[in-house]
């Protein structure tokens, strides 16, 4: 056989190996194209990309077209996020790896105020504390087997919140709530000082479990205090849980005022908190300094010693320990 | 429309106005100049409309002063050859026209850069300052300052008027090979690999780094082999500039695009003697446009492997990997076939009969060894940076391995 022949033997093997795969591939582009050709550019889009690139053509037109947004994506969505990224531009965005990471940047002042969360499967515009419930719902919560209190119709809780500190501090107020009656209960929730009520009701002999009360009751990431009114004894038990360090605290269900904190080692960060739990005008004397106290007032001051604290009014303080954990010394 | 013809007018104008070339060869000249004069105007603060407008007249006057003087009338040689080569890039063509896109790195990073450049008409405007989020804030752009003109030009920051720029650097590629084969080899040689080119599916149709892809690596597969060519065709008039601009646009192509160009001169110096002074110049410049303007703006997260490069003592138990991760992924038949078998037997028939076929293997050797050590160095998980570059870093030695087997064919027909 001659050298010609030997070339092009080898040239055709080469080919036949290189179009086994390409020929293949190239047929299916070519009909995937088809598929695609009556439909219009955004569509095609659309049929490649699933619903993803649907949510993502919403936002476009959603959203303020000059103004920076932060990109939310769990760190296992990056791609999603930088494919988001790309076809909002112009839209500029600011990518955060993580609602921790978001939170992480509440100290800078560049942070971008709109938010949306991307993931593989959409993007839609939210809000921070939004993606912080789905967090917190689809998590657990600390404590197992509250300690109920006895049945109670009307009580005082002297610290309620929602809130963040910097990762992983999140600081909630984990509640049961059990209606031990044949009927069932209507409670009232009042939030002070934001002046908030809620009304929920609780059937005979059922048990209600909140992973995050104040968030799951008004919808709000603050802090203040609870004023609770049912109207069937109930038994109760509110923890303040910090979820992101796995500690809680169980509160007292209060009934009156009260200032006498006994005294006990103070670590750093201490606060006096003060509450009028009234609907009139309270006046706190702190260290002998008369301070008038407006109608349900919830005041905190930095202290460095355990203060003198007297008045019509519920007082108690926080200290942090050296690892973290929060200390709570009661009025007796 | 206005993207296609921006894309088959413009840049072939431009790379015609630097003397008479092919239609190919022009263009990619013409996708070069257009990017680095653009990027050069841009470091130096000239506003970018002002350099387009500039750029283009000139370009589009020249060009066509050219043109009117003549061009070569291509011939076409090898019929079934030239059939071959014609009916992956229609189907590539009509893919093209319709899909949108749909890769990695071409939509996160370079289409990306494009879209932000259009919109500010700047390269340093607040886009490349953290203004929005560019994950490689300092790769190079001169394609996406290509892209930028023609999204400038149809006033639009839709991706899909990129489309026929990366499609039509791939037939650009494959005409270049045909052509420069086809006189330095024999024209039927030139053919059938411009024609094999297209059917590699690294080439045609992989989804990540193929010709319906914006990565920019067929870029860089492209303005090598016209380095390349440059050197074998080292006595013609004015070679030594043309090589020079082929190596300024590897390094404002991709990061590797400098070292890639150094080992060039390297190489080249040998071919050119005193003459590799001016392509050295020019890629000095280039080089020195790059810094100065990566100087100017935030780093993002890409790796510099320059700085990274004292650690390969540390790094030496990854060698074996490293060495490996080419021989493996030539073998890949779903992406190359039996190309590389091929190649290599091709270069041990070639190098006994032809000195040119030692300045490919060279070229071939010292890429892959480059490459090589930056899998050594690299800061990210070795195994998971070769499962994902190997096969686009080989896609940048396609011009050499080409004219080893048209070397290779012609002892072989010689013989007969």
């Amino acid at each position: 056989m001659s050298g010609r022949w030997l070339t092009r033997i080898a040239a055709a093997l080469l080919f036949v190996s290189l179009a086994a795969s390409t020929l293949p591939r190239l047929i299916a582009i070519v009909n995937n194209a088809r598929t695609l050709l009556p439909l219009p550019y955004e569509a095609r889009r659309e049929r490649q990309m699933g619903t993803w690139y649907a949510s993502i053509e919403k936002l476009r037109r959603e959203l303020p077209k000059k103004e920076q947004i932060s990109l939310i994506a769990p760190p296992r969505d990056h791609d999603s996020a930088v494919f988001a990224n790309y076809y909002l531009y112009p839209i500029r965005t600011r990518l955060f790896a993580g609602r921790n990471a978001y939170r992480n940047a509440a100290p800078d002042p560049t942070r971008p105020a709109i938010v949306v969360a991307v993931n593989a499967s959409h993007a839609e515009r939210t809000e921070y504390d939004v993606l912080r419930n789905r967090d917190l719902a689809a998590g657990r919560r600390i404590v197992t087997e509250p300690q109920l209190s006895a049945p109670m119709t009307a009580f005082i809780l002297p610290l309620a919140a929602s809130l963040d500190g910097p990762s992983p501090h999140t600081f909630l107020i984990e509640a049961t709530l059990e209606n031990p009656n044949a009927t069932p209960a209507e409670v009232r929730v009042a939030f002070w000082p934001k002046g908030l009520i809620r009304t929920i009701v609780i059937p005979a002999r059922t048990t209600k479990t909140y992973y995050d009360f104040v968030y799951q009751l008004f919808g709000i990431m603050n802090a203040g205090w609870m004023r609770v009114d049912s109207s069937q004894p109930l038994r109760a038990a509110f923890y303040f849980a910090n979820r992101g360090r796995g500690e809680a605290t169980l509160m007292p269900n209060a009934t009156g005022d009260a200032t006498r904190i006994a005294p006990a080692p103070l670590h750093r960060d201490t606060k006096l908190f003060v509450i009028n739990t009234k609907d009139s005008r309270a006046t706190v004397i702190l260290n002998g300094e008369s301070i008038p106290l407006d109608p349900h007032a919830f005041i905190s001051r930095p202290s460095e010693t355990l203060p003198k604290v007297s008045g019509d009014v519920y007082a108690f303080v926080t200290t942090r320990e050296l690892d973290g954990r929060t200390d709570f010394l009661w009025p007796q | 429309m206005i993207a296609v013809a921006v894309t088959l007018l413009l840049f072939p104008l431009v790379g015609l106005s630097l003397g008479r070339r092919s239609l190919a060869e022009a263009f990619l000249l013409g996708v070069g100049i257009t990017g680095s004069v653009l990027f050069i105007a841009g470091v130096v603060h000239v506003p970018l409309v002002v350099a387009m407008v500039l750029i283009g007249a000139w370009g589009v006057g020249n060009g066509v002063w050219k043109l009117r003087r003549g061009i070569a009338r291509p011939r076409i040689h090898s019929p079934l050859a030239t059939i071959v080569m014609i009916i992956p890039l229609v189907a590539l063509t009509f893919a093209a026209a319709i899909t949108p896109l749909n890769d990695f790195d071409g939509r996160a990073f370079w289409a990306l850069k494009a879209k932000g450049i259009a919109h500010e008409r700047s390269i340093d405007g607040t886009f490349f300052h953290g203004g929005t989020h560019d994950p490689r804030n300092q790769y190079p752009i001169m394609i996406p300052l290509d892209g930028a003109v023609i999204l400038s030009l149809s006033h639009s920051l839709d991706d899909r008027h990129l489309r026929w720029l990366y499609l039509a650097i791939l037939a650009a590629l494959a005409l270049l090979v045909r052509e420069r084969i086809g006189r330095l080899v024999s024209p039927a040689a030139g053919a059938w690999c411009a024609a094999l080119l297209v059917w590699i599916p690294q080439f045609s149709v992989e989804l990540e780094g193929g010709a319906l892809s914006a990565y920019n690596d067929i870029a860089i597969a492209a303005f090598a082999a016209g380095a390349f060519f440059e050197l074998l065709d080292a006595e013609t008039r004015k070679s030594e500039i043309r090589f020079g601009l082929w190596l300024a646009f590897l390094v404002l192509t991709k990061s590797e695009g400098l070292p890639f160009a150094l080992v060039f001169l390297a190489i080249g110096a040998f071919v050119f003697r005193k003459r590799i002074i001016t392509p050295a110049v020019i890629t000095f410049v280039a080089t020195a446009a790059l810094l100065v303007w990566r100087w100017r703006i935030p780093v993002g997260d890409e790796e510099d492997v320059f700085r990274l490069l004292p650690t390969i003592p540390e790094k030496l138990d990854r060698l074996g990997m490293a060495i490996s991760a080419f021989p493996r992924h030539m073998l890949l038949m779903p992406r190359w076939g039996v190309f590389w078998i091929a190649v290599i037997i091709a270069a041990i028939l070639a190098a006994r009969i032809d000195r040119r076929a030692w300045l490919a293997i060279a070229m071939i050797a010292s890429i892959l060894a480059m490459y090589t050590a930056v899998y050594v160095t690299t800061a990210w998980i070795p195994s998971e940076l070769i499962a994902v570059t190997a096969d686009r870093l080989l896609m940048h030695a396609i011009a050499p391995s080409l004219f080893l087997l048209a070397l290779a064919t012609r002892r072989a027909n010689g013989s007969a």
